[in-house]
């Protein structure tokens, strides 16, 4: 039973880390907006709007990872 | 209608027949009603966005001309920083904007995919439910007038976040309130753990070093839970205390004091058990309850925004030489602004130049238009209906009648939110009781035998967990919506079902509640002197007359078949239309209209007369339509011995003429909002539980005073905003359902206190002498916990099987 004095303190730890990575979650914004994440797996194309007005290119691609 | 009428590809309105505008979609030609739609068509299927059309779920709304200048406008804020969103680093911002016509989620994406493929547009949040922008952007790299054009152009029209600051203030609470459950949850499950383990220690023995050890990581994961998600309670408490009073969150806050501080003696002393499970669990629930709570509050609590909305943003302001657009919050009593047909009022003030036909539903409910002449108050938030018209402005925005509305109508809701928490009421006074119970165990152990007194205490504890009795009417109220849900009822306000039980006078609206508001043709009463033409062909050329018409008038026509190309050069004005039908020129409109000489006769006042150049052909007269199943609804509620009043801002006969045909005795005609409030104020100071069932703008303040407040199908925005039921299916019948479904309701969650409070006061004294182990106290406690949602489940059920037959609230 000593192994419960390393799994529990291991499973403290990752505790820690679960309520770090949901207030994080949370406060992104994460929350705010269930609905229309599962709708972008159908309707997000790989082929972007092909009509730029200013610029040819899509802005930087930090736009989509965060 | 016409079967060859094509609906239009965009927004999914009839295409007019003399419209042959069409977008190309993967090589073929789709019908769209105007150029609007076609502009907005063409730029989503050329950005290579078709999908938006296969994915969305509702149609797209019918973009307004005026969205085309929405560029021009919006550069006027270009440099105002104040109006960038609040600064983050970098030079970005993150810009609220409120957007009208957000339906579904496939708008979200495309509004998504536009905005981010624009360079200076980083991120979009898209809020569905109430229609917001979040855009992280920066102002260096893209106009804000930008972004507003390119959400015109794809059909969204953009407002100045004018809300904002409330809408901030919504989301950074409920963000709060989130994380809060979130972090109490998390403890929860490893805190119950910890607990599972001990009670089997309790039950099989377990060495002293491994039962420390649990009860150290217990602790060490309790404090944080306490401290992060516990603090609201505390906040509260102590701001109750303050001001003098016990509210509800005392007991909660002293309870789980009580327990902490006792689990931490009895581990420092190193004999007695540890109650930390108890404590986030508590915790853990409580919070979860009111998340819940807040978030459909939020839900439904856009008043300020549905405010906003009713007013325009822009105003034309006339200056000695020209006239120019400035947005509407910055007009000053004295200006002078000029109003188009068709648009809203900006402000409050008197017409100064012309005569028009104005739309006050606002004030009176009543979509029927007033003439007002030259010297005539007019009303911000009111519609011009038909000629244009100088106004002087005499009130500055703040102080407008709309915005005064807009303050009462918060003050009332702040008001009425704090009776939002009562559901655990009950679970709050009894845990101050089982506190009470188990200190007298405790003293009374430690006086006879003191090695028992902690296990006692804890038996105590333990098996009156509040669980059952915190659940007790939550979980009962929460089936009870998802079954009114089912029925056509949405409910926003948990307490309402309560509160429907002591409910003894019921309070209608009239024209959009008890009749459908749009005016329907009761009679058609044709010229005696006039021959060939019968009472079905007048209709018909009425109907020719009115196809395009925006008129509320033109409702009265609506079902009647016609073909579109059989009438032209129709022209359409303030208080009739004309237009040819084969060889003949037809006017449609009132008497003075059409030229029409006849001996007054009571009670057609409001009739439509149809006539040509020989003189009149028909009269039609009409009414408003009655709703679904009014009359049987009366009936029903008057036979549970319900006071059921009509108050109108109509005439007193029309609103005489209703309440005789669907016999209600009691009624007031020509109420404005404050007369209504002050109506509802006299009933409940003479002890009445008043429920108030209404649609209007001009309903929205007393619905918000009223006990219980419902709104029917085609309520406005602002009277939702402030119902605690909100009917959406057609028939008032459902106010029967509701009475209905809140006595049931009533009955399960008085089966439930029985049942936990019977359970608790045979247990307890049990768990005080000491017979109960501890670990059968837990099991017991959930089990408790299972009969009252298992219970409450029934309600779901129960209503499924049964319509209803009979509204009585004692049967079954």
């Amino acid at each position: 039973m000593t192994m419960l004095y390393v799994l529990i303190p291991l499973a403290v730890l990752l505790l820690a880390v679960a309520v770090w990575a949901l207030l994080w979650a949370i406060k992104s914004g994460q929350f705010d907006d269930l609905d229309s994440q599962g709708w972008s797996v159908v309707l997000d194309d790989d082929q972007k709007p092909p009509q730029l007005e200013e610029d040819e290119l899509p802005s930087e691609s930090e736009n989509t990872d965060k | 209608m016409n079967k060859n009428l094509q609906a239009c590809f965009h927004c999914g309105e009839a295409v007019p027949s003399n419209c042959l505008l069409s977008v190309n979609v993967d090589g073929e030609n789709q019908a769209v009603c105007c150029s609007g739609c076609e502009a907005v068509a063409k730029l989503i299927l050329q950005s290579g966005q078709a999908r938006y059309y296969q994915f969305r779920t509702e149609n797209a709304v019918k973009p307004i001309d005026e969205d085309m200048d929405v560029e021009q406008a919006w550069q006027r804020f270009d440099q105002r920083q104040s109006l960038w969103g609040s600064e983050l680093k970098d030079g970005h911002y993150e810009l609220l904007l409120q957007v009208e016509g957000i339906r579904c989620a496939a708008c979200a994406w495309l509004i998504r995919t536009q905005l981010e493929s624009r360079k200076g547009v980083d991120q979009v949040q898209v809020d569905i439910n109430n229609g917001f922008l979040r855009v992280n952007w920066r102002p260096e790299l893209l106009h804000l007038s930008k972004i507003a054009a390119i959400l015109a152009s794809i059909g969204y029209r953009p407002h100045l976040p004018l809300a904002g600051a409330e809408a901030m203030g919504r989301q950074h609470e409920r963000r709060g309130a989130l994380k809060r459950v979130g972090v109490a949850g998390l403890g929860m499950m490893q805190v119950m753990m910890y607990a599972v383990a001990l009670y089997a220690g309790e039950a099989q023995g377990i060495s002293q070093g491994a039962e420390r050890f649990l009860q150290w990581v217990s602790l060490i994961v309790t404090t944080p839970v306490l401290i992060y998600s516990g603090q609201i309670f505390y906040a509260s408490a102590w701001r109750s205390i303050r001001s003098g009073r016990v509210g509800m969150d005392v007991p909660v806050a002293l309870a789980i004091s009580i327990a902490f501080i006792m689990s931490c003696v009895n581990f420092l002393s190193g004999h007695g058990h540890v109650y930390f499970d108890s404590v986030v669990m508590f915790i853990f629930f409580l919070s979860l309850g009111r998340y819940a709570e807040l978030v459909i509050r939020h839900r439904n609590l856009q008043t300020g925004l549905a405010l906003a909305r009713l007013l325009p943003e822009w105003a034309e302001l006339l200056t000695d030489e020209n006239a120019e657009r400035v947005p509407a919050i910055d007009l000053r009593s004295n200006d002078r602004v000029r109003v188009r047909a068709g648009q809203t009022f900006p402000a409050d003030g008197y017409i100064i130049d012309g005569d028009t036909e104005v739309n006050e539903a606002l004030l009176t409910g009543e979509s029927r238009t007033v003439v007002k002449r030259r010297g005539e108050d007019v009303i911000a938030g009111s519609i011009n209906q038909s000629q244009t018209v100088v106004v002087r402005v005499s009130r500055d925005p703040e102080d407008s009648t709309i915005s005064m509305m807009g303050r009462m109508l918060l003050k009332s809701q702040t008001h009425r939110s704090r009776y939002a928490q009562l559901s655990d009421r009950y679970a709050g006074w009894f845990v101050s009781v089982v506190l009470t119970l188990a200190g007298l165990t405790a003293w009374w152990w430690m006086i006879h035998d003191a090695s028992m007194a902690f296990p006692a205490t804890l038996a105590v504890l333990v098996i009156s967990c509040p669980c059952a009795l915190s659940l007790a009417t939550p979980a009962a109220i929460a089936s009870a919506s998802r079954a009114l849900l089912e029925r056509g009822v949405l409910l926003t306000r948990g307490t309402a079902l309560e509160m429907m039980g002591g409910i003894d006078t019921i309070v209608f609206d009239k024209t959009g509640t008890l009749t459908t508001g749009q005016p329907t043709v009761v009679r058609t009463v044709l010229d005696p002197d006039r021959r060939g033409i019968d009472a079905a062909e007048a209709l018909r050329i009425a109907a020719l007359l009115e196809v395009d018409s925006s008129h509320p008038v033109a409702h009265a026509f609506v079902g009647i078949p016609v073909n579109r190309t059989d009438v032209c050069d129709v022209v359409n004005q303030a208080i009739g239309v004309q237009g040819r039908v084969g060889d003949i020129d037809y006017k449609l409109g009132n008497a003075l209209f059409t030229k029409v000489k006849h001996d007054p006769m009571p009670g057609d006042e409001g009739a439509l007369w149809l006539a040509d150049q020989d003189g009149w052909i028909a009269r039609f007269d009409l009414d408003d339509g009655l709703r679904e199943d009014v009359a049987s609804t009366i009936e029903g509620l008057e036979r549970k011995g319900l006071d059921l009043v009509i108050l109108s801002g109509d005439a007193p006969h029309a609103v005489a003429a209703i309440a005789r045909r669907i016999g209600v005795y009691q009624w007031h005609a020509e109420q404005s909002p404050q007369m209504k409030m002050d109506y509802l104020a006299y009933l409940q100071t003479s002890g009445k539980k008043v429920l108030m069932v209404g649609d209007g703008i001009n309903d929205a303040l007393v619905l918000s005073v009223a006990d219980v407040s419902m709104t029917v199908s085609g309520a406005t925005e602002l009277a939702n905003s402030t119902a605690d039921f909100i009917l959406t299916g057609d028939s008032l019948s459902l106010v029967n359902d509701v009475f209905a479904t809140a006595a049931l309701t009533r009955r399960v969650i008085k089966q439930n206190l029985i049942w936990a409070l019977a359970y608790n006061l045979l247990a307890i004294p049990f768990a005080a002498a000491g017979l109960i182990e501890p670990w059968m106290a837990a099991i017991g406690m959930s089990l408790s916990s299972l009969v009252v949602v298992l219970n409450s489940g029934r309600l779901a059920r129960w209503n499924s099987i049964h319509s209803f037959p009979d509204t009585g609230t004692k049967s079954r």
